[in-house]
């Protein structure tokens, strides 16, 4: 394409349409009538001829070594058709990829186990059940060793290594200094500084991760489908596991039900990859199931004990923000590693206008399921440190939360803005979002009651906090940690067939976020057509485009990007023909409304569809030398990111949503019970593409939100045993915990981004649980009581209270 | 293991016959053999509610039950529900409503929805929440779940 390319459109005005009709507007979703109806191919729907089915059996150990595995009962057994071992893995691969480099593993097993539900031996057999019967005539012999399960024991001279090669269990650790933060302690008037400790929870998608490998030893090829997050990464992953050609291997995508980063699903595609081989080219299925998933998938995040500070001066300005993270990763960093430590750098200081900070991060490995990434990536953790930490100033100071907050700020004529750890806010209004929020719940009311209610000896506590939501990851941000590259391509391509009708080809799956419906609702504007006639067609790695998928809250501000890139790049393809029909020039030529015609003059129009349909059937009206081809083809990336510096500072994430939220809870003091009583929610997240899915978005979050705040934990007995393998015992949020939520949206548009809209999927869950221990601690507080762990349990909250009870 | 037993059964009115171990639980029984696979399995533990089916007109976890157990029953699945291209008013009201996002959980959750408003057509908030209680929902924090309810009953009245 030429130089003289035009911008993609950063609003509505800029589209060639006098009256969108769907952009902006809760459009229903193109994919619900098939999801309504139960006919969307998830991939345990899929069957294909001479399929097989997979099991897989795990260590029951968090650290030993394995010294013998025999599996020939299992071979004689009628239906199994290929076993696995590490041997296999060994000879046919190579570990998996990890952030940092060097903490990865094969897929099965090899020498020794490193955590509770690590795959050891795999079976492909004629269907599940005879797979898990084959398990059940499997021996493994082990002899344990001392496992470490605490990240502070992990640390310590003498402590069991995971990997002994390494010498240490330290994956990760730098110190980054961002201004001058000592001279901003030094000159406190005070200082605030507590540790906190945030416990294993996770994404706990309702689908489990599932896959289909055919592994074609005659082409030399491997086939995946699967409910795979970023098919293009799993596809670039395997490659490099099995040593092929990227053109060799081939991710066919399938809806998945759910995801919130915490898919995985790279060592299951591996093992199906393997056993297909070993069966001699075969498909072989392998649905996770819950109990695996919660043991050995990517159901656990955020395993973290902080240390954190602030400084701030007598008017209760802060002047430095200082965190120290000890992040407990887990067995290996195969799961997208030390990314999620790394990712608050892109809003380390949230809504603040804080001029000096400094985060000293080590990461560490222990006998535990490797951490995986979970809706927020690193933030919500960050967020309610921080939030937590504004909240114990303001106590200090005598200031009220609000007051506190407003004095510090980001101001809206400060917009961009470059925070201290270097990333660029692009626009917002911090305070609107605070006073929206404040006069919905009518805040003065709200402490009123409280004062009233706290004489009668009953404990409500207002959670009032901010966030941030850094939107369109980037690469860049993570540069630190050692994951290459700056920016993230995410292509479409858009076509109008014979008939008039419009398709949208792209590179990922459906989740549930409704970003195929975003897709056709700025396609059908574009055109000025109704939504009906737009479809949108997932299509695998070795057909579309250059992609990524959801994550990292971009999918819908870069499928936007790429949709109007192309739509723009087809249009001036049109317009190019229809200057030769109108013998004209193209620069006389534009579309509007829907019709291609001569600027200035209406007669001399007809409608887009009809200039495709000459492209295509009338060859011998176009003029020489014309592309009759009506379909056109956009890669977006986010313009204006930079290479990060040696302390990680890098203009990264394109966007900066901000929300408050404000909560009301009341606190049983005999049975520590904690009730929500209100929540409302004030978001900024620009223009808002599909306001249905932006508010579906923000409740989905808080419910996730509150599992954590309160009832979500992988726990972990000193041996390294799980002891929550099942929804039993990890506790999803019900209708009964789930706060109905009052919203009001504000809208303040990305000057940056497509169409003005900005990410939106991750900030719910970042301000929830922080919102939720703020209220906790504000009901706590005349008691004299802090609470600074994650989840509140009930358990552990009516320790604290019985503690202050005996100490009383 | 290998021995099975002859089942029948209706299935959103259609009858199904089938040799089946005595093992297979249900949800693998429709959705494996009888190629159903509308109901969605999210745990096989009983708790998450996704394979939710009508079993004789009764809400029953599909997961934790045989299909032997379902020999000369009446079940309803999904599929039952919409009539070809016609949304059943439930599907419709969760479509306008936003009542899902992923999709998965949905089918169950519809069913239970259908049984309680097959047994009272106003039923109480409280009965409302007991329904959507027995079920999870990872992605919509139920709100819409709750709107998408009030409206399927609104449809139906006006039917
Ligand atoms: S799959 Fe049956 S209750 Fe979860
Ligand atoms: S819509 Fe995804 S689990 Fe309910």
């Amino acid at each position: 394409m030429s130089s003289a390319e035009k911008a993609i459109p950063r609003s509505l005005a800029e589209i060639p349409n006098s009256r969108p009709r769907y952009i902006g507007r809760p459009t229903n979703r193109l994919e619900d009538p098939a999801l309504l109806t139960g006919r969307t191919q998830f991939i345990d729907d899929v069957v294909l001829p001479r399929m097989l089915h997979c099991a897989i059996l795990r260590s029951p150990h968090a650290h030993a070594k394995i010294t013998a595995i025999d599996t020939s009962a299992a071979e004689k057994l009628a239906g199994v058709a290929a076993i696995v071992t590490g041997e296999d893995a060994r000879r046919w691969s190579n570990p998996v990829m990890t952030v940092p480099p060097g903490w990865g593993t094969h897929c099965l097993a090899i020498d020794k186990v490193r955590f509770v539900g690590e795959p050891v031996v795999a079976v492909a057999a004629t269907s599940r059940y005879v797979a898990e019967d084959a398990l059940e005539l499997i021996t493994v012999d082990y002899e344990p060793l001392p496992a470490v399960v605490d990240a502070r024991q992990a640390l310590a001279v003498g402590s069991p290594l995971l990997f002994e090669e390494n010498g240490d269990n330290v994956m990760f650790r730098k110190l980054f200094t961002w201004g001058d933060v000592d001279a901003a302690f030094t000159d406190a008037a005070h200082v605030v500084q507590r540790d906190f400790r945030w416990h294993r929870l996770g994404a706990n998608p309702l689908e489990t991760f599932g896959v289909i490998s055919q592994w074609d030893e005659v082409e030399g090829t491997l086939t995946c489908r699967g409910s795979f997050q970023a098919q293009n990464h799993f596809a670039m992953s395997r490659a490099m596991v099995f040593n092929l050609p990227l053109h060799k291997v081939r991710f066919i995508s399938h809806p998945h039900g759910g995801s919130f980063g915490g898919k995985g699903g790279a060592r299951g595609t591996d093992i199906t990859a393997l056993l297909s081989r070993k069966s001699g080219g075969r498909p072989v299925k392998w649905i996770e199931d819950r109990m695996e998933y919660l043991a050995g998938g990517a159901s656990q995040a955020w395993d973290r004990h902080y240390d954190a500070a602030l400084a701030l001066d007598v008017d209760g300005k802060v002047l430095g923000f200082r965190v120290r993270l000890l992040d407990d990763l887990g067995a290996t960093a195969e799961g997208w590693g030390a990314v999620s430590a790394a990712k608050p750098l892109t809003a380390f200081t949230g809504c603040y206008a804080i001029p000096a900070a400094q985060y000293d991060l080590t990461i560490v490995a222990t006998n535990k399921l490797p951490g995986s990434p979970y809706r927020g990536m690193g933030p919500p953790p960050h967020n309610w440190v921080l939030e937590q930490l504004m909240d114990l100033a303001a106590r200090e100071l005598g200031l009220d939360p609000a007051e506190i907050r407003r004095r510090n700020f980001i101001p809206p004529a400060a917009f961009p803005y470059t925070i201290a750890s270097g990333n660029e806010y692009d626009s917002g209004n911090y305070e609107a979002t605070l006073a929206a929020a404040l006069a919905m719940g009518d805040y003065r009311a709200l402490r009123e009651k409280q004062a009233r209610l706290r004489s009668e000896g009953r404990y409500l506590g207002i959670g009032l906090v901010t966030t941030i939501e850094p939107g369109v990851f980037d690469w860049n941000a993570y540069a630190i940690v050692g994951q290459p590259g700056t920016g993230v391509p995410e292509g479409a391509t858009v076509a109008i067939d014979l008939f008039g009708k419009l398709t949208i080809k792209v590179g990922f799956a459906l989740e549930g976020q409704g970003q195929y419906t975003v897709a056709a609702q700025v396609l059908a504007d574009w055109f000025n057509v109704d939504i009906a006639d737009v479809r949108v067609i997932p299509l695998d790695t070795l057909s579309a485009p250059p992609h990524f998928g959801p994550g990292g809250s971009r999918l819908g501000v870069a499928v936007t990007g790429a949709v109007l890139g192309a739509a723009q790049r087809l249009t001036e393809k049109l317009i190019a023909v229809a200057a030769g029909l109108f013998r004209t020039t193209p620069d006389q030529v534009e579309l509007r409304d829907g019709r291609i015609g001569v600027k200035g003059n209406p007669e001399a129009s007809m409608p887009f569809q009809e200039v495709a349909q000459a492209m295509l059937g009338r060859s011998d009206l176009l003029p020489p030398g014309i592309d009759p081809n009506p379909e056109a083809t956009y890669v977006w990336t986010a313009p204006g990111r930079t290479p990060a510096d040696d302390q990680g500072r890098a203009k990264s994430y394109l966007t900066a949503a901000n929300a408050c939220h404000l909560v009301v809870v009341e606190v049983d003091v005999d049975t520590a019970q904690v009730r929500i009583e209100k929540y409302w929610i004030a978001d900024d997240c620009g223009t808002r593409l599909n306001p249905a899915s932006v508010e579906g978005q923000t409740q989905g979050g808080v419910a996730q939100g509150v599992g954590a705040a309160l009832l979500e934990e992988a726990v972990y007995d000193e041996d390294g045993q799980l002891r929550t393998s099942t929804f039993m015992d990890y506790l999803l949020p019900t209708i009964y915990e789930v706060p109905m939520t009052v919203k009001q949206a504000l809208c303040t548009p990305s000057p940056f981004a497509p169409l003005g809209a900005k990410g939106c999927g991750e900030g719910a869950m970042h301000a929830t649980p922080a919102a939720i221990l703020c209220a906790i601690n504000d009901a706590l507080a005349p008691l004299g009581l802090e609470f600074r762990e994650v989840p509140a349990s009930p358990q552990r909250l009516w320790t604290l209270l019985r503690q202050a009870r005996r100490d009383r | 293991m290998t021995s099975t037993r002859r089942i029948g059964m209706t299935v959103n009115g259609e009858r199904y016959e089938a040799d089946v171990e005595p093992r297979t639980t249900l949800v693998d029984f429709l959705r494996g053999t009888l190629g159903l696979t509308g109901t969605h399995v999210g745990c096989e533990h009983g708790v998450c509610g996704a394979c939710t089916v009508l079993w004789n007109g009764k809400a029953v976890r599909s997961c934790i039950m045989l299909a032997v157990q379902a020999d000369g029953a009446e079940l309803k699945t999904v599929e039952g529900l919409a009539r070809g291209a016609t949304l059943h008013p439930i599907q419709q009201a969760f479509l306008e409503k936003r009542g899902l996002q992923c999709g998965f959980c949905t089918p169950g959750l519809m069913l239970s929805i259908d049984e309680l408003l097959a047994r009272t057509s106003a039923p109480t908030d409280t009965e409302i929440t007991d329904t959507i209680g027995g079920h999870l929902c990872r992605c919509t924090g139920y709100q819409a779940i709750v709107e998408a309810v009030h409206l399927a009953i609104e449809k139906l009245r006006t039917k």
